[in-house]
């Protein structure tokens, strides 16, 4: 449940940026033959609503309807008590408070003369919904296609979010340091940072001990640091996510190895979408953004059917590679080429020795 | 481990009802049925357990990240990987198509999952874990006594840190550091602060807490996955007159809501014992949902559990259940104002979770 900043921004994100993707997704909508489009959201599938309009629940539940004329409204579980705290956090033209949404959805679309509704990410959808928008008797269709499609290329607005979002946890994770010594103060710090700098959320994971495991856990109590580990901070920033990952040497003679996988991580990331520059690392992982998860897998060494690339799209890319027998973790957010120009890292993985 | 005695009751459940095999959804809202099948705090995406008789558990992930988190903090299970995750769950399903499978909760279920089209047929199971859930063993019980504790010290950090001037994503920052810092991974955690203006708790925004505000929170950390929560109201500086006066009314309200916890009593009964105090002082409108939402509320492995505190809720108290007494509501002269315990239903009344005092505290800067 977010308990990190959740604002609207009107200098960060203006109007006329979600304007523009609402305008751009009723023009798809007419050539679809949609009447309406219907997104769902809850505190962990917020993108594609929060894309549109910027509402970004911090609990509970709700859906974004989109007409193909006018603007777009919220049908939401929260109670009308927080009704100003939506308006202040997103641009819609209304906020209906029930506890059965999918119904008043249903209903309001009918009152606008009904048709069909789309609905991205229709196999995701939790079926109560969906039944009750069926008993008003819309028919359903699957928008994932065409939602994915306005989505997978970031604009301006979006790149600058997810700018400040990397920002955030880049110096974030500069405050996991060789001088910690157990997993809980060091992950306080990390997220204590994030959140300061005004993180809409923070979670962290960590691998105490990369000659032991390199796999990251979310941490309940404390564990001693080894003699290298891994830190990785996922931060939300006004509805963008990326995710940054480093690994820290206790011991000395570590910062070689890291600027070496450093290297590497961005060369391999460079030649995406291809996934030829990942050949011989141990494990590697792209995600991104297609419609409501905001870090979605796309490809990686565990994804057994990866999904296109989108030219121009955000991605966080993780790695584990081995530099002499250790173990390195990084990861950042990048974006990959428009016109098959190599992908570039928004942020730099080499973090300063010791801190 | 409490995680084995909540599988074996699981089994037991599932046998008592013949149901052969349950499928549990969860997300990061709404996560403590599959955390109760799966042990597994689940963060990103949708997560599925199929839980099959005798306790075997498969959990479905959709998330990458999560899949490897799953592998390394969970026990006894298998783990799979499946951005696809409905059509995966569905080719698992088809396995067992002839058998009875329920799913909790039936309501969340993935749209894909549901189509009537599936060669299986769900039966709505979320009765059946929303008892288990409820009637909690001494394992929970425990998890739920520490939780308490971290709230209680949760909340010492708040009150030395909400000063004038402190923006409120700075006060909840704070406690989320301390609490990370003693190991705790997770909070729920609403606030506000003002005064008349302020009609409730949301996340927190960016206003500066001003002398005179008065600053609430619903702070709620986890242990092992079971929330407790504290909430408490603070004047940034010294009280007024008005300002005690309604702390009063809210400490009366508190005290007969817990007065009414008992084996045999409802959810509606310690709702009306607080309720009846506002009425008893003119202020019943202000105990309709115009201006609160529930009364208190369950507590476990999700924040806002069942039952719901509310008059017209029937459901019965029972030992080992856990529950927030909250009177918390506007108050017309002075504003929003909050005062909560966590308590445990014994055989005897309740047993409350939470050692700060009841008190409207002042922080001066």
């Amino acid at each position: 449940m977010r308990r990190g900043l959740i604002a609207w921004s009107k200098t960060e994100l203006p109007e006329a940026a979600l304007a523009g993707r609402v305008a751009r997704t009723q023009a798809a909508m007419a050539d679809a033959g949609l009447a309406a489009l219907i997104l769902y959201s809850n505190n962990t599938r917020p993108a594609a609503a929060s894309w549109l309009c910027g509402f970004v629940p911090y609990w509970s539940e709700g859906i974004m309807v989109l007409p193909r004329v006018g603007e777009p409204y919220l049908v939401v579980a929260l109670t009308k008590r927080v009704q100003t705290w939506i308006a202040a956090t997103s641009r819609v033209a209304k906020v209906v408070s029930t506890g059965r949404f999918g119904l008043e959805a249903g209903k309001e679309i009918l009152a606008a003369g009904g048709g069909t509704v789309g609905i991205a990410d229709l196999d995701g959808f939790p079926s109560g919904i969906a039944a009750e928008l069926r008993g008003t008797g819309l028919g359903l269709v699957d928008a994932t296609p065409l939602f994915a499609d306005l989505r997978s290329k970031a604009d301006p607005a979006e790149l600058a979010l997810a700018a400040r979002a990397a920002a955030i946890a880049r110096v974030a994770l500069a405050q996991a340091s060789a001088r910690h010594d157990e997993s809980g103060m060091m992950i306080a710090a990390v997220e204590g940072e994030a959140r300061a700098r005004g993180a809409e959320e923070c979670y962290v994971a960590a691998a105490t001990d990369l000659a032991h495991d390199t796999r990251l856990k979310r941490h309940e109590g404390s564990s001693p640091l080894g003699r290298s580990y891994a830190v990785r901070a996922t931060v939300a920033y006004k509805g963008s996510w990326v995710r940054a990952t480093r690994t820290v040497f206790r011991a000395t003679g570590g910062s070689a190895h890291i600027r070496q996988g450093a290297e590497r991580f961005a060369a391999a990331v460079a030649t995406l979408p291809h996934s030829s520059g990942f050949a011989g690392v141990r494990s590697w992982l792209v995600e991104g953004c297609r419609v409501a998860q905001p870090l979605e897998a796309l490809a990686g060494s565990a994804v057994a059917e990866p999904r296109v690339l989108p030219p121009g799209g955000l991605v966080s890319v993780q790695a584990c590679l081995d530099v002499d027998g250790e173990p390195i973790v990084l990861g950042a957010p990048a974006l990959l080429g428009a016109r098959g120009e190599p992908a570039a890292l928004l942020l730099s993985p080499l973090y300063d020795e010791g801190g | 481990m409490l995680q084995d005695e909540r599988r074996t009751r699981l089994a037991n459940a599932m046998a008592q009802a013949g149901i052969d095999a349950v499928v549990v959804y969860g997300n990061a809202w709404q996560g403590d049925y599959l955390r109760y099948a799966a042990d597994y705090g689940i963060l990103e995406g949708h997560g599925i357990a199929v839980v099959t008789a005798g306790g075997a558990c498969e959990l479905f992930l959709d998330s990458a990240v999560e899949a490897e988190r799953a592998e390394v903090e969970t026990t006894g299970i298998s783990i799979r990987l499946a951005p696809e995750i409905g059509r995966a769950v569905a080719a698992r399903l088809d396995r067992i198509a002839n058998h009875r499978i329920a799913v909790a909760p039936n309501r969340l279920l993935p749209n894909f999952l549901a189509d009537p089209a599936r060669g299986f047929r769900l039966e709505d199971g979320t009765a059946l874990l929303d008892r288990l859930l409820m009637q909690k063993l001494p394992g929970e019980l425990d998890a739920l006594r520490r939780a308490a504790k971290m709230a209680d010290e949760g909340y010492a950090v708040f009150r030395q840190a909400a000063i004038p001037g402190c923006r409120q994503y700075e006060l909840c920052g704070t406690v989320e550091t301390f609490l990370r810092g003693k190991g705790c991974p997770d909070n729920f955690m609403i606030v506000g602060s003002g005064g008349r203006d302020v009609l409730g708790m949301t996340p927190p925004s960016d206003r500066r807490i001003a002398p005179g505000d008065l600053v609430t929170t619903e702070l709620t950390p986890a242990i092992d996955g079971y929330y407790a929560q504290i909430c408490r109201t603070l004047v940034a500086g010294r009280a007024t007159e008005a300002q005690r006066r309604a702390h009063a009314l809210y400490l009366e309200a508190l005290e007969a809501g817990i007065a009414a916890v008992k084996p045999g009593a409802t959810a509606a009964d310690v709702a009306r014992a607080e309720n009846d105090v506002f009425r008893k002082y003119g202020l019943g409108e202000y105990v309709t949902d115009r201006y609160t939402r529930v009364r208190g509320h369950g507590l476990g492995l999700f924040a806002d559990s069942k039952p719901h505190i509310l008059e017209d809720v029937t459901t019965v108290l029972e030992p080992g259940m856990a529950l927030v007494v909250h009177p918390n509501t506007y108050h017309p002269e002075v504003g929003y104002m909050v005062l909560g315990d966590a308590v445990l239903v014994t055989e005897t009344g309740a047993e409350v979770l939470i050692r700060t005092p009841r008190e409207l505290f002042e922080r001066e800067a």
